[in-house]
């Protein structure tokens, strides 16, 4: 499998904020954050509870409007985008699904809804890109069942289906493997991945377990005072961002070429 | 049938469900109350009313054998009850009104009512009855319906002569005093003003009533007001007299310390509040009452 | 939805089977209670008149009259108004994201009341008045009135930007408006007795124009609907969502805003306030099948018809030769509707 950074190394980046700073009312949440995405590259937003990790994917999917800084979408402005055209090349997985009476195959055909628009029904090639985003997810099994019968892991698996059916250029998923098991978690994972390398796919995900969070390519820190830095997950540990983001409680192991976030469960002393 | 049916829907929706009238000789062209133009091919046999006091009339004036229903609140006079009733003035039962094939229906301005009759061509007679001298030309008005108006004349005449003359009687036996009165027409508690009908009543028996007319005919009253201007004599309902001395501060009004309470029965409250024929009879049993009662 | 099938292999996408065929059957159901309720509605009347083919194929004029311009245009009347609310109470519950939403939520209801309360004074007071209003009629009192009460709302919550303040900005316009249509009751207590009617519903002055009116509207309220629906869908998984995949939220609110305004305005115009047919319509469309947003549009209509049609049938035969209000029957019917709902969700519980 070819290295997804060599793909993603182009002079536009996939994404890009500059100086945004995002408020409500006099709280700052980010504050002259500048980040870039590579093409074809998978990101890990990565940081303690309350640091913004939500808002920067929120921000940069246009769906909070900044207090100032700016948003390019490969290279355009992101408010120049008209909205269809956005929602063709941006996709969004929000963090909490509102409980819906849809089906599982209604929802993830809903993914399409940017391509055919209000009137337009589904043609050869949607119903492909949903078969190949419910396979994927390994939520074809139960595509007739309604969203509120199916369990919280099950139903995150048909919402990134949605996601993954858009087929956009960038993704930007907040937590989506919350309620999965580590098998699933690890499908998840490996799927991502396969999009970012093989397909060109560029995905900026919050995960907030940090074994998985470790298994991207990039990884962008954010603390307390906003962010730490943003580079490739060597990069991080390099430069041991997660403790300044974490405070001296994070600890990383590397464990068969895999970096693992090892608990500390004895008193400090023991270290 | 169906076919019947879908051809008829779709002339109707072509032309708009226009009403065909009939044109024939018209011999009784009449204006009513509503200024809407009612005309007759004949004299009107089969006759429903939709209000008590109009019931009443048609009554007084001889002609109870041409009603064929009645709304449900008409009483009087007795063969009356036996008649088929289609509902009150607002909720008239359209198609059992239709289906007893009026010549005219008399009744009170009903928007709705009144609308969908004519949308059917059932002709419609609309007349209002709210003072005394609409009385009196609601009286003339179905007294010209019914071509029977010298009837109507003569009933006029009776009433006002006996109206007159108790107003005069009463006026004689109160000397110079004008009692102060209170009408209290519901629950709320509601009075009548000196606008009202039943004001019209008090204020020629030689009453002065405890309402002035700023506040309307039938205004909601703060209790306190009738407790400040401490009437002479109360007219309440049977029901709410034994329990006025209970309402807070009226055991200081005079008419409550004295007994001067005037309550009617069903019978009789109907003669009072309804402006029909039996206005007289009303009349009567106020004036009587407040001889009675009035210090 | 045959997709569907073909693409899980497993037993649970089996046993739904094809959910198009389902719906087509549902539909076929309701046109069939339709059409059983339209034809029990031509029989059943307070003249008594003897249930037989014979009667109805006399050539008696009268009859004809009855039949052709009371009852009939009443049965269909009836459904139109229903469906109108069915629909409006759909939108409701999917444009709020609540299933105890309906139509009367956003002020339509206080708003009516309150026009037929002015316009009926207005009468009383005058006879210019009486002749504008006479032209207005207590139909068109009511839905200008609608119309009105809702566009306060709107103005209220300043713009369709959030679900929660037209939610708020409804119940405070409910509140405001009835409470004027309170005082100016007290000061004209002989509206009060057609208000009254007003207020508890009447399908008894459906004529043909009415039925017209109501079927007009229903076409112009339906068919932009159904068109809109999937964005609905897209409304159901969250309002992000929704916009991330290119729906303009407040068009979409704006749209839907002003056809539910357009039903309810309709219905109410022609009907007076008749309850609980807009809530419980597409609850008993969800309780029976599976649908989409686009299924439970056209479903939630023809189930309000038939529960309205089905309710006037009802307030006409109940205590014949008199009438109930259709209103009461309505409530009495959706009111054990939910209670049946509460019931059984004790139950699973």
């Amino acid at each position: 499998m070819p290295d997804g950074l060599a793909h993603g190394v182009l002079d536009t980046p996939a994404i890009e904020a500059r100086e945004l700073t995002v408020g409500y009312g006099a709280h700052r949440v980010l504050d002259r954050v500048s980040i870039k995405i590579p093409v074809g590259s998978w990101t890990s937003v990565v940081g303690p509870n309350g640091c913004g990790k939500s808002t920067l994917l929120r921000a940069l999917a246009g769906l909070l409007t900044p207090v100032s800084g700016r948003i390019s979408l490969q290279g355009r402005p992101l408010a120049s985008w008209p909205r269809r055209d956005r929602a063709r090349h941006l996709g969004w997985l929000p963090q909490w699904a509102a409980p819906s009476e849809l089906t599982a195959f209604e929802c993830a055909a809903l993914g399409r809804f940017a391509h055919t628009g209000w009137l337009g029904s589904r043609q050869a090639q949607d119903d492909a890109a949903i078969q190949r985003a419910m396979a994927a997810t390994g939520s074809l099994a139960w595509a007739a069942r309604r969203l509120s019968t199916l369990s919280g892991g099950e139903r995150q698996r048909v919402q990134l289906a949605r996601v993954l059916a858009v087929e956009a250029a960038t993704l930007l998923l907040d937590e989506p493997t919350t309620h999965l098991d580590p098998p699933h978690q690890e499908d998840v994972a490996r799927t991502l991945r396969e999009q970012a390398h093989s397909c060109g796919v560029t995905i900026v995900s919050a995960i907030h377990e940090l074994s998985l969070a470790l298994t991207a390519d990039r990884l962008i820190v954010m603390g307390p005072g906003g962010l730490i830095g943003q580079g490739t997950v060597q990069e991080a540990l390099n430069g041991d961002w997660l403790s300044q983001a974490f405070g001296t409680r994070i600890k990383i192991i590397s464990h068969d070429g895999t970096s693992l976030w090892q608990p500390r469960l004895r008193g400090a002393s023991d270290d | 049938m169906i076919r019947r049916g879908l051809t008829i829907l779709l002339i109707l929706l072509l032309s708009g469900a226009c009403a065909r009238r009939a044109v024939a000789d018209e011999p009784i062209v009449l204006r009513d109350a509503a200024q809407h133009e009612l005309r007759l091919p004949q004299r009107p046999e089969r006759i429903i009313t939709l209000l008590p006091s109009l019931t009443e009339t048609v009554c007084a004036l001889g002609q109870c054998g041409r009603l064929v229903a009645t709304d449900r609140y008409s009483n009087w006079p007795d063969s009356v009850n036996r008649l088929p009733k289609v509902g009150g003035l607002e909720d008239a039962q359209i198609e059992l009104i239709v289906s007893l094939k009026p010549d005219v229906v008399i009744l009170a301005h009903a928007t709705r009512v009144t609308q969908r009759l004519r949308e059917l061509d059932v002709p419609t007679f609309d007349v209002e009855t709210r003072t005394y001298a609409e009385i009196y030309r609601s009286v003339a008005a179905i007294g010209r319906l019914l071509e029977v108006p010298d009837r109507a004349a003569t009933l006029n005449r009776d009433i006002e002569r006996t109206i007159d003359a108790i107003a005069a009687k009463a006026r004689q036996s109160l000397r110079s005093r004008t009692p102060l009165v209170y009408f209290e027409v519901d629950n709320g508690p509601y009075g009548a003003g000196p606008e009202s009908f039943i004001g019209e009543m008090l204020s020629r028996l030689g009453a002065h009533n405890i309402l002035t007319p700023e506040l309307g005919p039938f205004p909601k009253l703060n209790p306190e007001y009738v407790v400040r201007h401490n009437p002479d004599v109360i007219f309440i309902s049977p029901k709410e007299a034994p329990n006025l001395g209970n309402r807070p501060g009226w055991d200081q009004i005079r008419a409550v310390r004295e007994a001067r309470i005037c309550s009617f029965s069903p019978e009789v409250r109907d003669t009072i509040v309804r402006p029909g024929p039996r206005v007289a009879e009303g009349f009567k049993a106020v004036a009587d009452c407040l001889a009675r009662v009035a210090p | 939805m045959s997709t569907a099938g073909a693409l899980a292999p497993t037993g649970e996408a089996a046993q739904t089977g094809d959910g198009a065929s389902r719906f087509a059957l549902w539909l076929l159901a309701c046109g069939a209670i339709t059409l059983v309720l339209t034809f029990a509605s031509l029989i059943v009347g307070t003249s008594s008149i003897r249930n037989s083919i014979d009667w109805l194929l006399s050539p008696e004029a009268q009859s004809n009259t009855v039949l052709w311009h009371i009852r009939l245009p009443r049965a269909i009347g009836s459904w139109l108004a229903g469906a109108l609310l069915g629909v409006g109470g759909a939108i409701a519950q999917g444009l709020f994201r609540n299933p105890l939403a309906e139509p009367y939520l956003l002020g339509s209801a206080s708003g009516a009341a309150l026009g037929v309360t002015v316009s009926l004074i207005a009468a009383d007071t005058s006879l210019t008045a009486l002749a504008w209003t006479g032209e207005l009629g207590v139909t068109g009192a009511a839905f200008l009135g609608a119309g009105a009460g809702i566009a306060l709302t709107v103005t209220l919550s300043r713009g369709v930007l959030q679900t929660a303040s037209l939610l708020l900005a409804g119940i405070v316009v409910a509140y405001l408006l009835s409470a004027i249509t309170s005082l100016l009751l007290l000061s004209s207590p002989d509206t009060w007795r057609a208000m009254q009617a007003f207020m508890l519903g009447s399908t008894a002055f459906l004529s043909w124009r009415s039925a017209l009116i109501l079927g007009v509207a229903l076409l112009v309220c339906a068919v932009p609907t159904i068109l809109l629906a999937r964005g609905l869908d897209a409304l159901t998984l969250g309002e992000e969502t929704a916009e991330s995949l290119g729906i303009s939220l407040p068009a979409l609110r704006l749209a839907l805003l002003t056809i539910l305004s357009l039903a309810t305005a309709t219905a109410v115009g022609q009907v007076g306030l008749v309850g609980f047919v807009g809530l419980v319509a597409p609850h008993l469309v969800r309780e029976s099948i599976l649908v989409n947003q686009r299924q439970l549009l056209v479903g939630a209509a023809l189930c309000g018809g038939v529960l309205l049609q089905a309710a006037d049938l009802v307030s006409r035969w109940a205590i014949r030769p008199a009438e109930l209000p259709v209103g009461i029957v309505t409530a009495c019917l959706g009111g054990s509707y939910l209670v049946f709902l509460l019931w059984r969700r004790a139950r699973s519980a």
